[in-house]
């Protein structure tokens, strides 16, 4: 049997090779090769490498809106680095990575331990926390207006039956950053806590099993089963996270304006203010560039980590 | 028969179709942008076309423009809303090479634009249509008036106002004998009243939106700037506001701030429900609100329907020249090498329209931009229009040649802010305000 299909592979090879060339090696490089990847590379270089170059010049430029003015080598970042108020709009921004991203990690984590069984409850509670992440920016902090406004909003009548004020979070310059941290994390804990559950789901009962026939409690298992195999989206979720907060925008523009006196302005809407409203251009450009360090510093940090956690 | 029917019937609809379709037909409806600020009604007001029955900026805005449309069939004017105050926005659609046809601007922004070659000079598209600057208020011409050229059909003068509720400064026990309130005429006198109206209400004097503020701080430091002859523009690239008369105003709001004589922690909105709530005697708010207190103090049951509502020009408070700051709205058109000269043809009859209809837009509350307007009989009988008519005198803008000033108000917004609310010094707030206002105009 085996020597007849030898034989008749031996027969097709023979009868290709009499009707043309052996076929050239697939893996060899080819300039037609290239189509494969142009779609991609084309919108890629076009909509991310050249705004990036463009971004990058423009920062060395005396630049308005209107059109680019004399090379100015590092002055804007000269400038920039004198302005306390870019210093800080990169402290509050910090602040606000500081303020999310454990919590966001840590509700997520918690949430998905809560939910990570196969109940209708369950089911019910996965969606609900998950629905807040669908709204758009504007809806998020017209709902989270609605509960910080002073007199007439939902904490205000809260506090009002107790006879207290409520604090201030939309105009207390302690507390600005906070509000929008809170409403951030109510918006955003959907994907986190997504995260975790599919990787819960990921790791084998049986393991769990073994752990409960070596007696093992709640918290043993969780520390030495759930957690070392979570490890890696853990990681991934942190850092998608500081990747995403270190652009905080919509929310401080919607719910403070950057105030009170720019406590909670974060970069971005510094860039924003510095660009548009001042038609400063160049300067724009410069702290565009700042923040693209500080996310790139994240995302490197992402790459080391989870390929190191790979050779391990 | 049937058949033959049937098919004159089909050519006859395809025919009719194409011929619609055709540009022919499109050719006869000229189509022009406009965008606004004033806020969205469209649920009230959307097919409104009858002006009188419409209230508010929003509402006459809107019936307007729908009028406009209404009555010139030939003409499309296609309306983008934006936020107040879309400057960001329309900043953007020059950079594009994409603004819109008619814009609405304010006088003091026009030179930002202008100066950029993005507006177009008016004097003969206004000429054109029979509408003459000279007909224009003074405030309303010099605001438009940018080296020699019209580059804005002024609609208004505005300017903040003390919005009254009457009813509270009886009870405090400010009212003169003729009903009218009693107005502070100096800084101490104010700081009395404000502490007796405390003291019988339980409520604070004035109702401020001073969370997520900037332009309500400014216009007050101005305001008062102007009333101590304090020249702090004398360069319109270099402002002076580490002054003992800038001290002098913030001094006076942080008092206002410290003794609880004002609201705080509200914004815009919030404040407006205070004061139509009652929770103050006098609300700092500009011309634009005139005609919404007065439809509610014309409501029963309202708290501005208790004891009525009255509204007054800021109170001299120092001894320089009687004034108080002003701003005014204008339709500017965008510089446009691709406009047909239907579609010029068509601005032209738009700015016509409005120039023509001003006294609907001054029901708003707002001081009308043409003189004919101001000096009619039917302008002077609406309500509280005997008590707001000096600001077409006292309202004084900055100098247009200063640039940037909305993103100036926005500084000097901040850096007041934190002084009167005690993040910071006086001195050091006014010393920053300075400093980053000249650092941003040395860089334009």
């Amino acid at each position: 049997m085996v020597e007849a299909v030898v034989s008749s592979r031996e027969e097709f090879s023979s009868s290709l090779a009499g009707h043309k060339a052996p076929p050239a090696n697939v893996n060899a490089a080819q300039w037609r090769n290239a189509l494969f990847v142009a779609p991609y590379l084309f919108f890629f270089v076009t909509m991310l490498v050249f705004p990036l170059v463009w971004g990058i010049w423009l920062s060395f430029h005396k630049a308005d809106t209107f059109g680019v003015g004399k090379f100015v080598g590092l002055a804007n970042y000269a400038r920039l680095f004198g302005d306390r108020i870019f210093l800080l709009s990169v402290g509050n921004t910090f602040y606000f990575v500081l303020l999310t991203v454990p919590a966001l990690a840590l509700l997520g984590l918690f949430l998905a331990l809560a939910l990570n069984r196969q109940t209708r409850t369950a089911a019910f509670f996965r969606a609900a926390y998950f629905s807040s992440s669908v709204l758009s920016v504007t809806i998020v902090t017209l709902i989270w207006r609605i509960v910080f406004v002073p007199d007439f909003g939902f904490l205000a009548t809260v506090y009002g039956w107790f006879d207290t004020k409520a604090p201030a979070f939309l105009s207390d310059p302690n507390l600005a950053m906070i509000g929008i941290a809170i409403a951030t994390i109510w918006w955003c804990l959907g994907l986190p806590m997504m995260l975790f559950l599919s990787a819960l789901q990921q790791v084998p009962a049986e393991i769990y099993e073994a752990a409960a026939l070596d007696n093992a409690n709640r918290w043993q298992t969780f520390r030495s089963i759930t957690l070392p195999s979570i490890k890696r989206t853990f990681i991934l979720v942190v850092l998608i996270q500081v990747v995403l907060q270190f652009q905080l925008f919509g929310q401080a523009r919607l719910m403070t304006q950057g105030g009170p006196n720019n406590a909670s302005k974060p970069i971005v809407l510094y860039i924003y203010d510095v660009a548009f409203k001042r038609w400063d251009l160049g300067l724009g450009a410069a702290a565009s560039e700042i923040l693209f360090i500080l996310i790139l510093i994240a995302a490197m940090a992402q790459y080391f980590l989870t390929r190191n956690r790979g050779e391990n | 028969m049937t058949r033959h029917f049937r098919l004159w019937i089909m050519a006859a609809t395809s025919v009719a179709a194409l011929a619609s379709a055709s540009p022919v037909f499109a050719q006869d409806v000229t189509e022009i942008t406009v965008q606004r600020f004033f806020g969205a009604c469209d649920a009230d007001f959307g097919t409104n076309t009858d002006v009188t029955k419409a209230v508010g900026e929003c509402g006459i805005i809107t019936s307007l423009i729908n009028k406009f449309n209404a009555d010139n069939a030939d003409i499309k004017a296609t309306v983008t809303t934006v936020e107040w105050p879309g400057y960001d926005q329309l900043t953007a659609q020059f950079a594009a090479g994409d603004p819109p046809d008619v814009v609405t601007i304010h006088e003091s922004v026009l030179s930002d634009y202008q100066s950029k070659d993005l507006l177009l000079p008016l004097d003969e598209l206004l000429a054109s249509v029979g509408v003459s600057a000279d007909g224009f208020t003074e405030a309303g011409r010099n605001g438009v008036t940018k080296d020699g050229k019209i580059y804005g059909l002024p609609i208004d003068s505005w300017t903040m106002l003390y919005h009254i509720n009457l009813d509270l400064f009886k009870q405090a026990d400010l009212l003169n004998g003729d009903g009218t309130p009693k107005l502070p005429t100096s800084v101490d006198e104010l700081m009395a009243q404000a502490e007796q109206f405390k003291q019988k209400t339980g409520k604070p004097y004035f109702v401020q939106n001073l969370a997520n503020e900037t332009a309500l701080y400014t216009r007050n430091l101005y305001t008062y700037l102007f009333q101590q002859d304090s020249d702090f523009f004398a360069s319109p690239t270099k402002v002076k506001l580490n002054t003992p008369e800038a001290k002098a105003v913030v001094e006076m709001y942080k008092k206002i701030f410290d003794n609880g004589y004002t609201t705080k922690d509200m914004d815009y909105s919030a404040a407006i429900q205070a004061f139509l709530a009652g929770e103050g005697g006098v609300q700092l708010n500009g011309t634009w609100v005139i005609g919404d207190y007065t439809a509610s103090a014309e409501t029963a049951g309202t708290e501005l329907n208790k004891g009525g509502y009255a509204v007054n020009p800021y109170p001299q408070l120092f001894s320089g020249k009687k004034a108080q700051y002003a701003d005014g709205h204008t339709w500017a058109v965008s510089a446009k090498d691709d406009r047909t000269p239907e579609q010029t043809a068509a601005i032209g009859k738009f700015l016509k329209f409005f120039a023509e209809n001003d006294f609907d837009w001054s029901r708003t509350g707002h001081l009308p931009a043409q003189k004919a307007v101001l000096d009619s009989a039917e302008f002077k009988a609406l309500p509280h229009r005997d008590t707001v008519a000096p600001i077409a005198a006292l309202g004084t803008p900055l100098p247009s040649s200063v640039q940037r000033q909305f993103a100036i108000q926005d500084i000097v917004g901040e850096e007041m802010g934190a002084a009167i609310t005690g993040q910071k010094e006086i001195d050091a707030a006014l010393a920053d305000a300075e400093s980053r206002i000249n650092e941003l105009l040395a860089n334009l």
